[in-house]
């Protein structure tokens, strides 16, 4: 077990633990000022001008409302470095259809990040609908994650990602690991 | 029946062991009731009334009598000596200790059961046919799809916060005993023409606030795509269902307002993306689960036939239980036997524990070992031979389970109602002992025949009143209880909802009410043989009404 009490270095979670985060959230990129790595709401986003979006010398990438689309995104996957899926409400599902949308038909290759109200007991579902990163303000989630302790079962019944296939069993069941 | 290997030891126990720590912090004051709240609900845990009540998943409603045992020896140590069956194939205990959950979890266990997904916005228990494996006019056993689909519909990591709850059922019969088509799936085995199986599938049907009969979406379809199809299905509902509104968040709405048309073609696209995925069933794994239900190998015997006419010659009660609660079997040397939960004046569904023994012991003897439960909250013994009819008979007797009136007046089907549900608006379970005390003699039950009536204690229709042959729902008009009739309800395949006869009546005088009703179905009736249902499809709703509020004018 490592030690709770101290803090971890930033809110933003992943496999292998909490890192800081390069992105800033703005309503506008004009709000974002020079920061180097901004994300943008999902009309914003579409709104920019493709040289904008594009540009090299700056991460831009977009937040996506459980009632929006990705439709829009979709021809446009390959350019983006981060799409954070948001869940205003834990039991506000809609976001896990979508990272399993993106990441098994639409092989999206950029970062795709849960950001809202993630309690502990979502994690593990989160990781294996395609989530890489988590954004954490919940308290109690924090401290079971640093804790290491994912809330998770040993085995699934379906397949997903960071599981394989439990060899001499079902088609449909998994173990995790990679 | 489907027996855990390691891996779902594994998953449960996992389960169980998360739960008691969070029970102990609740306990401990680590956790409020609003925190607590999400979790012990993942567990079956509710909060009732009066106390705690654990929902208990009887998948597809077969169980063994080594887990009958289990159910009785929990009612007996941890609640008050009796348990609930209810609409949904599940048990309900009404009494247990919150310190005393990670105990009985423990115990549902060991002998491979659980509370998961009894509640929650989730995909819940899946049912199924309680007939299955046995009745003569079966296509195929369903309950095999309907284990694929509890494993993988367990803890799925997409389908864990749906719009609202999901509740799937599978029949492998024309003849639908499972309702399929008042839940969000319902699936019918089937074989085409060229003899190969698959399903009908149906979406969007449901009770509640908004009742609708389901939706065919494809006639036929073909075993190995069952969880690429249904994943579809789910998939579609889970980014287009209804958020705003609790009572608009069934999938039955989003068929109703997306257009069946337009929902079909949303689900077929989403399906030919998924058709060739890891979720396409090989024949393999299909015929190993289906293994797990192999027909049980019966010793042929035809002595039975013999006996039993003597024997119902001899005693005109076994002969009426017989003609009743008995059900023809694939094998002609067997019956299946219904166990009525519905004594004359009793609470419909609910069963003591020695009961509960009682039944064990019989299924172990004289039914394979298997027992079922039936969503019209009786049980079942699925492979009774003719010849011991009799025995079977003399030992449900000892304690009170020989009632003869399965699919009869008083074979009830009511919810908890104001007696233990925190949302009732009216009671339930008195209603339907005086209406089971006022038709309970047996001569006048028998002249009545087949007659369904469900009574539910709230618009939610735990007790499937939108269905029943006559359907009671309790409403609350200015603080007095009141109850709502409807009928010519059926959920069974030519599935109907039930009309609504007009203003309620009170405690006092619904079952003068219900009375009215079956008197007049024996006027006009053109024989007997031209049961309720018949009558009423024949002639509407209006000689009905005619009779209530006229008789009650006339009263006044
Ligand atoms: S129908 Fe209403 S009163 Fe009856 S059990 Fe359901 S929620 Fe409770």
């Amino acid at each position: 077990m490592s030690d709770i009490s101290e803090k971890p270095a930033g809110e933003l979670w992943g496999r292998e633990g909490f890192r800081e985060d390069p992105y800033i959230a703005a309503a506008t990129l004009d709000e974002a000022g020079d920061a180097p790595a901004v994300i943008l709401p999902l009309a914003v986003w579409l709104g920019l001008e493709d040289d904008v979006r594009n540009a090299t010398n700056r991460k831009i990438g977009v937040s996506v409302a459980p009632g929006e689309s990705i439709d829009p995104l979709l021809p446009l996957l390959d350019t983006i470095p981060v799409i954070a899926l948001q869940f205003p409400a834990f039991n506000d599902g809609r976001s896990y259809s979508k990272a399993e949308m993106l990441k098994s038909q639409h092989q999206f290759k950029g970062e795709l990040r849960a950001v809202g109200d993630v309690l502990i007991d979502q994690v593990a579902y989160m990781l294996r609908t395609g989530f890489d990163t988590l954004k954490v303000t919940h308290a109690v989630t924090l401290t079971r994650l640093a804790d290491h302790n994912l809330h998770d079962t040993p085995v699934y019944y379906q397949p997903g990602r960071g599981s394989h296939s439990a060899p001499g069993t079902y088609s449909w069941r998994r173990v995790p690991g990679a | 029946m489907y027996r855990y290997d390691e891996f779902d030891h594994a998953f449960v126990s996992a389960r169980v062991e998360q739960f008691k720590d969070q029970v102990e912090r609740r306990l401990a004051g680590e956790l409020t009731e609003d925190q607590f709240r999400p979790l012990r609900l993942m567990n079956g845990v509710y909060l009732q009334l009066h106390a705690y009540m654990l929902r208990v998943a009887i998948p597809y409603g077969t169980l063994s009598s080594r887990q009958m045992r289990k159910l009785a020896h929990i009612a007996r140590h941890y609640d008050r000596g009796y348990g609930h069956f209810t609409t949904r194939q599940n048990l309900q205990y009404n009494w247990p200790a919150l310190k005393d959950m990670p105990k009985v979890l423990d115990e549902l266990a060991s002998v491979e059961m659980h509370a998961l997904q009894t509640s929650g916005n989730c995909i819940r228990n899946v049912t199924a046919d309680h007939f299955a494996g046995a009745a003569a006019d079966e296509v195929a056993d369903p309950r095999p799809y309907a284990e694929i689909l509890r494993q993988w519909s367990s803890m799925h990591p997409e389908f864990s916060y749906l719009p609202r709850k999901f509740k799937i059922a599978v029949t492998g019969a024309e003849r639908d005993r499972a309702a399929i088509q008042v839940h969000d799936i319902g699936l019918h085995l089937k074989k085409n023409d060229a003899g190969e199986l698959g399903f009908a599938v149906y979406v969007g049907g449901g009770q509640g606030r908004t009742p609708m009969v389901a939706k065919k979406i494809r006639d036929f379809l073909p075993v190995e795509d069952l969880l690429s199809y249904t994943t579809a299905i789910m998939r579609v509902y889970n980014l287009n269902g209804r958020r705003d509104n609790k009572y608009k968040a069934r999938i039955k709405i989003l068929v109703h307002e997306t257009g069946t048309e337009e929902l079909t073609r949303q689900v077929e696209a989403e399906w030919q993306v998924l058709k060739e995925t890891d979720l396409k069933l090989p024949q393999k794994d299909v015929d190993a689960i289906d293994s797990y239900f192999a027909p049980p190998s019966l010793p042929v015997r035809p002595e039975g036939w013999s006996g039993l006419a003597a024997a119902r010659k001899a005693d005109h009660s076994f002969s009426t239980w017989v003609d009743q609660n008995v059900t023809p079997h694939k094998n002609p040397d067997y019956g299946v036997v219904t166990i009525s939960l519905k004594p004359i004046g009793g609470i419909p569904g609910d069963a003591t524990d020695a009961q509960m023994d009682l039944v064990a012991d019989i299924a172990e003897k004289f039914s394979q070992d298997e027992i079922r439960v039936s969503h019209e909250q009786n049980l079942v013994l699925p492979h009774v031979a003719i010849a011991d009819l009799r025995i079977v008979y003399d030992l449900l007797l000892t304690d009170g389970l020989a009632t003869a009136n399965a699919g009869l007046i008083t074979d009830i089907i009511a919810c908890p109602g104001l007696d233990y549900c925190a949302l009732a608006n009216a009671r339930s379970i008195p209603v339907a002992q005086r209406i089971s005390e006022r038709f309970g003699k047996p001569e006048r039950q028998a002249d009545i025949g087949e007659l369904k009536i469900k009574i539910s204690g709230c618009i939610n229709a735990c007790g499937h009143h939108h269905v029943g042959h006559i359907g009671i729902l309790g409403v609350e008009k200015k603080g007095e209880e009141l109850y709502q009739i409807s009928l010519g309800g059926s959920g069974d395949e030519i599935c109907t909802i039930g009309d609504i006869t007009g203003r309620g009546f009170s405690s006092e005088e619904i079952v003068d009410a219900v009375e009215t009703i079956v008197d007049r179905y024996l006027d006009i009736r053109t024989d007997k043989e031209e049961n309720f249902l018949a009558t009423y499809r024949r002639v509407g709703a209006a000689p009905f009404k005619d009779a209530l509020y006229s008789e009650a004018a006339n009263a006044a």
